[in-house]
């Protein structure tokens, strides 16, 4: 079997987006867990509604809006990638790393709020799974603007092989649906 | 496949995910009932999520193979939160 040949592993689809959702689908595992164990706690508990209210929503409500924008600008960097269009592809792949960059950011901004208040993970069970699922949804936003920023290098790259950006796109979309349950569990709820 | 099946109208997307973001907020901040607010807020997430997985990632287009991929997981983590379940349900939130 030639490489190019081994480079597809299934019909319709290719062996670099196969390994990717493979990677999705352990990361689906990790957040899964994670969430099924706070609605666990939750339902079963007291008090997390007034916890949650110490929270910055409308801070919160930025990043969302943020995040979703982002999901829209590193898409249109794939179709500019395809199209061979390299300004396009340079200039969206530049707004979705902002775009994480201001998440992070804002993400910080309310942690030192939160810990100047005393409201550090050892606080209690909403702030121990709090600190627990953002901190790790922040670690992934900061993968996901590496991989990025690795991928904006490489433009020119991207624009002979354009399904590197699609790659990088899927990784930042689940990202992003994370941040999408993430938010109404924890600052609206 | 042609160009435009693989590139479904994006903007529309992205304008139909601020939407429904805005009326996710909206409900959560009106008065009335905490349930239907609630059901509103997560509901409208639910609807974000799969926009953003059928469209922007492109599953509306995969195969099966990728479907399964992306839902086995799912059904597991359902599956561990449900097994959890009994003790609130028959024992309720701790007085």
């Amino acid at each position: 079997m030639s490489l190019r040949a081994d480079a597809r592993a299934l019909p319709g689809v290719s062996g670099p987006k196969l390994a990717v959702w493979w990677f999705l689908a352990s990361e689906i595992m990790v957040f899964g867990g994670l969430i099924a164990s706070y609605l666990v706690f939750r339902l079963g508990g007291t008090g997390w509604a007034e916890s949650s209210h110490h929270l910055s929503m409308p801070l919160a409500a930025v990043n969302t809006l943020v995040l979703l924008s982002s999901s829209y600008t590193i898409v249109r960097a794939w179709v500019a990638a395809e199209a061979g269009e390299g300004r396009a592809l340079r200039l969206n792949l530049a707004l979705t790393i902002l775009g994480g960059l201001v998440f992070l950011g804002l993400k910080a901004v309310e942690y030192t709020t939160e810990i100047a208040a005393g409201l550090t993970p050892g606080a209690g069970i909403f702030w121990s799974f709090y600190y627990t699922m953002t901190g790790l949804h922040g670690l992934h936003v900061l993968g996901g603007v590496v991989v990025n920023v690795v991928v904006l290098a490489t433009a020119r790259a991207s624009l002979a092989r354009p399904h590197r950006v699609e790659l990088a796109g899927l990784y930042w979309h689940f990202v992003d649906v994370v941040w999408i349950f993430l938010f109404p569990m924890l600052y609206l709820s | 496949m042609s160009s435009a099946r693989l590139h479904p109208n994006y903007t529309a997307v992205w304008l139909w995910l601020l939407a429904l973001l805005g009326v996710g907020l909206a409900a959560s901040l009106l008065p009335g009932g905490r349930v239907v607010a609630l059901a509103v807020v997560f509901a409208t997430a639910f609807v974000k999520a799969l926009l953003v997985a059928l469209n922007f990632m492109h599953l509306r287009f995969e195969s099966r193979v990728i479907y399964a991929i992306a839902l086995a997981p799912l059904v597991f983590a359902a599956i561990l939160a449900l097994a959890l379940f009994p003790d609130f349900v028959w024992h309720g939130p701790p007085r």
